[in-house]
């Protein structure tokens, strides 16, 4: 049996708003496994976000538990949770997320200079050749396409070679052609390197790639499709 | 049962081991520099402004410090009513300090062209004074000659009243002196204003040989010591101190008689102080505004950071870094500008500083100025930074996001020493803590007043929204309070920018008012002495007929000390542990009888009793309070006064604070009305003459009709006192206008700031549908309302500060020039109004595509 990387347990999560309180995840239980790739779906409101959110350290839960790998993210403060991330994940936004002062390389040279690391200069720009970008290393996000933009921020995940990759709504702002070459991209890269992957969509192609899919509606997990 | 690993070892890097935070510091300044452009505008701005100021204060202290000396002539002088000891002249000889000096007695002189007599104050000079300033003559030897024998100066005015010429002589004592030339300037003139005859100057080593210091004339003396510090001065009058007292001699200093120049100096350095601190508080403004807008701008890409693993502190290093480095060079080039400005205004301003002024580089003043930028930039930058540590990384996948506030050390750290800042900073401008806490408190209470205005505003406009007003009109209202707007940062911004500008230029005003009383407008520069009690009316008439303004008409008694607080004179100088020095109980007084308060006075203790007729109890008198601590008395005690030989037994019921040179003459003593009436006076009346053929009409018929009447004219002292006192103007002027600049820079900045947030919307207006002409109206008509509250406030506001500052720390009359606040106001406004326009102009020039990508 595989290692479990990651293991969600009861998580809850609960806003006030006003006076109200807004219950956006239910008492949510599930584990991801080694070089599995996890696709979360449901319609939007049904805390799919929210629920990455938490797994990846960014928010901590309402109630219930997060250990990624092996660590409780609930018990650490937020610069251990960073620091975490840096070891062992990356991430791809729906809307690129790269530092608009920073070239393509340097975007992609970050994560390992955050670690101390030095001489990152031909790795991030082996992995920028790779996606397709050996030419563009030094272009700005604003001179870049909304597809060049997105194969940087795949590059950016992929440095730090991490254990598990969050992906969230990873094609929700490309067309078609563009989705497609990053989806092939992104499961390219990671076959290569065995990184686990948890991908929220709503881009059905993109969770049909995965081999399990949570359903969620109301924010709760009302389906489970191994594939 | 998962196993939970929950430490985890985390190598924390200290700041200057971090290399990444260094390099992502540059990599993202390289693009932001325009954006920091603001920060660094308000330190060089506000840093120039201080250190200019710092370094023109400087100067002008040395200035006025050098022109203090010119009206003293001395570092020292020391006053007796006999001839000096030789004990204290091997002292100051001990000492190696080079000294002067004069005897002066009233005497009567006789013009031998015309054989009339004048009873005059002689002055026998020797040694090289002055020491300081020019003793001017005509002709330009006349002092050389006066020095080698028999010859004597004139004071102009009585040259002109005699018609003397330098071919003339006049007859001292026993001694016939030939007339040397006329003397239009000495140093020590100042002495004038408590005496009342024109003078006449010999030699000292002729003054034996007129024969008027004999046993029992009453000749004052005075000697000149020059020192070569104010260290040195001090020392010599702690040396000469116990003997002075034993002696009962009197001494001044050039500190003295700068306070007895009134309290404009002091208004001025106050002065100068409040602008340097204002530019200074001006540039925390700017650099506060510029890095909470930054700060904001910086928090979707602090997410990202901390998405991919930065921790807060390394977020916050990396703009730490970049604010820091860029406030050390604003400072430095704040600190070069405002050196700069010192050796370029002697060129711009040459033809409008009527005296020299050195413009020397105080480099205290630039050190000042680096290290209070250093400061500025980190403590102001701070506050708005510390936000960063806790941006959240969940900003990535929600904008919106806002996490519970978290408790920071840092962060009250910051704001306590903000708070403290500006106590600091004017407690050490103004060396006093109490007004630190003032000036620190008024501008809590004006931010606290204008954030409650922009409230309320807020809150107005909501309650009486006009819903049937056209679409621009209602589209600008509503920007006034849409989420994540800046209305209230801006309007405390431009508010407390308008308000600060406004209450420097009420204050200018009001201290210029208060320069132009004192040296112009109806100080009376002309004295009539000796007038008797049957000529008064005629002399009222003459001044009248030449059109010239009857400014004071005051008798005066001349009477001495018999008996002090129950104890006889003579009994109080044989007593060894008597503290009362000799003169100030052996001396004549000239007193005067009022039941008010000449416009040179105040009281500020006790008050003033009138006398009634058939009133059994003590006659109450009021006393200067420089006289009450040398005669060690106050309020209730009592006095006998001998006034030409009758006994009168007063006591004291208040005491007067009295500015001497401010419209002569003034009085130690002053009786009320019906006591002293019938007693043997002279009249003295006072009046300004305008130019010299004015005056010498009037003098020659004075002299015609009133042949005893004397004539002092004081324009020879008040022109030295006027000219320094136009020279600060200029000076005031041209400092408060740097201190209006770096309020411009801070305003244009918080406007220009604003732009960031509003650029987005009118995009998407843009892109829409809404036509260029649309999208203008609507900022304009939006800005206007920013505008046209912030001047509101800000102007209501200055009034009551200016109003405080003029009561509480200025001590003078609040002079508003309506017409300069006004457009004051109107230029904020305008300005706001203008940036704004501005700011629509790069909206609509750009293509609603590019903004949006960028902003996407």
């Amino acid at each position: 049996m595989a290692e479990i990387l990651l293991a969600a347990e009861d998580l809850t999560k609960a806003y006030r708003s006003g006076d109200k309180e807004l219950v956006v995840l239910d008492h949510v239980t599930f584990t991801v496994e080694q070089g599995s790739r996890l696709a979360i779906i449901g319609p939007s409101g049904s805390g799919k976000t929210t629920l990455l959110g938490l797994c990846a350290g960014l928010d901590v839960p309402t109630k219930g538990t997060v250990s990624l790998m092996g660590f409780k993210l609930n018990a650490m403060d937020e610069d251990d949770r960073a620091f975490l991330r840096n070891q062992y994940t990356g991430f791809i936004f729906q809307n690129f997320q790269l530092l608009a002062t920073l070239t393509a390389i340097e975007n992609v040279m970050v994560p390992l200079e955050l670690r101390g690391e030095r001489n990152v200069q031909p790795k991030a720009k082996e992995l920028l050749t790779r996606v397709g970008l050996g030419d563009r290393l030094h272009h700005y996000p604003s001179q870049l396409s909304g597809g060049e933009q997105q194969r940087v921020a795949i590059a950016r995940a992929f440095i730090t070679s991490p254990k598990i990759l969050f992906a969230d709504e990873p094609t929700g702002n490309l067309d078609e052609d563009n989705a497609k070459q990053i989806i092939d991209l992104l499961f390219g890269i990671n076959g290569e390197e065995k990184t686990t992957i948890v991908i929220v969509t709503h881009n059905l192609e993109l969770a049909q790639k995965t081999d399990r899919i949570l359903q969620m509606k109301g924010g709760k997990i009302v389906d489970e499709r191994r594939l | 049962m998962i196993e939970y690993i929950i430490k985890i070892k985390r190598n924390i890097r200290p700041v200057w081991r971090d290399r990444w935070v260094w390099v992502m510091a540059w990599r993202d300044a390289r693009h932001n520099f325009s954006r920091l452009f603001l920060l660094v505008a308000s330190l060089i701005t506000g840093i120039a402004a201080v250190v200019s100021i710092g370094s023109l204060n400087y100067s002008l202290q040395e200035t006025l410090d050098q022109n203090a000396k010119e009206l003293l002539g001395a570092d020292l002088v020391i006053n007796s009513n006999k001839e000096f000891e030789k004990k204290i002249i091997s002292i100051l000889d001990t000492a190696k300090l080079t000294t002067a000096g004069d005897a002066e007695m009233a005497s009567m002189v006789m013009f031998m062209n015309t054989r009339q007599s004048r009873l005059v104050k002689l002055t026998a000079l020797y040694g090289d004074f002055p020491f300081y300033g020019k003793l001017e003559t005509q002709p330009a030897n006349a002092y050389d000659l006066m020095k080698s024998g028999r010859y004597a100066m004139l004071d102009e005015s009585l040259a002109r009243q005699f018609e003397i010429s330098s071919e003339d002589s006049i007859k001292v004592g026993t001694t016939i002196f030939k007339v040397a030339g006329i003397v239009t300037k000495i140093p020590g003139g100042g002495a004038l204003t408590s005496t009342l005859a024109p003078s006449v100057y010999i030699a000292m080593q002729s003054l034996d040989s007129t024969g008027l210091v004999q046993f029992g004339s009453r000749v004052n003396y005075r000697l000149f010591v020059k020192t070569k510090d104010n260290a040195e001065t001090e020392k010599t009058i702690n040396t000469i101190k116990p003997i002075t007292k034993k002696l009962g001699y009197s001494y001044e200093t050039v500190e003295r008689r700068k306070e007895g120049l009134g309290r404009s100096f002091g208004s001025v350095y106050q002065f100068f102080s409040l602008l340097a601190f204002v530019a200074l508080i001006l540039g925390c403004i700017g650099v506060a505004s510029s890095i909470h807008i930054y700060a904001r701008e910086k928090r979707d890409e602090v997410a990202v950071l901390r998405c991919i693993g930065s921790s807060g502190w390394q977020a916050f290093n990396i703009y730490f870094i970049q604010v820091f480095f860029l406030g050390l060079l604003g400072s430095l080039l704040g600190a070069v500008a405002g050196a700069g400005i010192q050796k370029v205004i002697p060129l711009i301003f040459k033809n409008f500083i009527p005296v020299e002024l050195p413009f020397a580089i105080s480099w205290e003043a630039v050190a000042e100025g680096l290290l209070l930028g250093a400061l500025v930039s980190v403590l102001f930058a701070i506050l708005p930074l510390v936000a960063i540590r806790f941006v959240p990384p969940l900003a990535v996948l929600r904008a919106d996001f806002a996490p519970a506030s978290v408790f920071s050390k840092m962060r009250w750290t910051a704001i306590i020493l903000i708070l403290l800042f500006p106590v600091l900073t004017a407690a050490y401008q103004t060396k006093s803590w109490l007004t630190g806490l003032a000036f620190a408190m008024g501008l809590a209470l004006a931010l606290v007043f204008l954030a409650l205005v922009a409230m309320g505003l807020l809150k107005l406009v909501r309650r009486f929204f006009p819903k049937n007003a056209r679409f621009v009109f209602r589209h600008a209202l509503s920007n006034l309070y849409r989420p994540n707007n800046q209305t209230q940062v801006l309007m405390i911004t431009i508010g407390l920018g308008g308000f600060i500008i406004a209450t420097l230029n009420i204050i200018q005003n009001s201290l210029l008012g208060q320069v132009e009383f004192t040296g112009n407008k109806n100080q009376s520069n002309t004295i009539l002495f000796d007038i008797q009690p049957s000529q008064k009316a005629g002399i009222i008439k003459l001044i009248e007929d030449h059109h010239l303004p009857v400014n004071q008409v005051v008798p005066i008694v001349t009477c001495r000390i018999q008996e002090l607080k129950g104890r006889k004179v003579e009994a109080l100088q044989a007593d060894t542990a008597n503290r009362v020095p000799s003169w100030a109980l052996t001396r004549e007084y000239r007193v005067t009888y009022r039941d008010s308060l000449h416009r040179s006075e105040e009281i500020i203790k006790g008050e003033i009793h009138s006398y009634k007729p058939g009133q059994k109890d003590s006659v109450w008198v009021t006393l200067s309070e420089g006289m009450q601590e040398s005669l060690l008395v106050d309020v209730g005690d009592s006095l006998v006064f001998d006034i030409q030989g009758v006994p009168l037994r007063v006591r004291i019921s208040g005491i007067r604070k009295v500015e001497w040179p401010k419209d002569p003459p003034n009085f130690i003593f002053v009786f009320p009305t019906g006591v002293i009436d019938k007693a043997p006076q002279i009249w003295v009346a006072t009046t300004r003459v305008g130019d010299v053929s004015e005056a010498n009409r009037f003098q020659q018929e004075l002299v015609m009709t009133y042949p005893n009447v004397s004539l002092v004219d004081l324009r020879l002292i008040l022109s030295t006192v006027e000219n320094l006192f136009r020279k600060i103007s200029i000076v005031i002027k041209f400092l408060a206008l740097f201190s209006i600049i770096t309020g411009l820079v801070v305003l244009a900045g918080a406007v220009v700031n604003s732009k960031f947030i509003r650029i987005k919307e009118n995009v998407l207006l843009r892109t829409i549908g809404a036509r260029t002409r649309q999208i203008m109206q609507i900022t304009l008509i939006e800005y206007a309302y920013l505008g046209l509250f912030s001047a509101l406030t800000g102007m209501i506001l200055s009034l009551a500060g200016g109003w405080a500052l003029c009561r509480f720390f200025f001590e003078v009359a609040l002079g508003v020039a309506w017409v300069d606040l006004f457009l004051v106001g109107g230029a904020v406004m305008l300005l706001t109004v203008f940036i704004g326009w501005l700011n629509s102009r790069e909206v609509i020039s750009t293509p609603p595509l590019q903004i949006l990508r960028k902003e996407g």
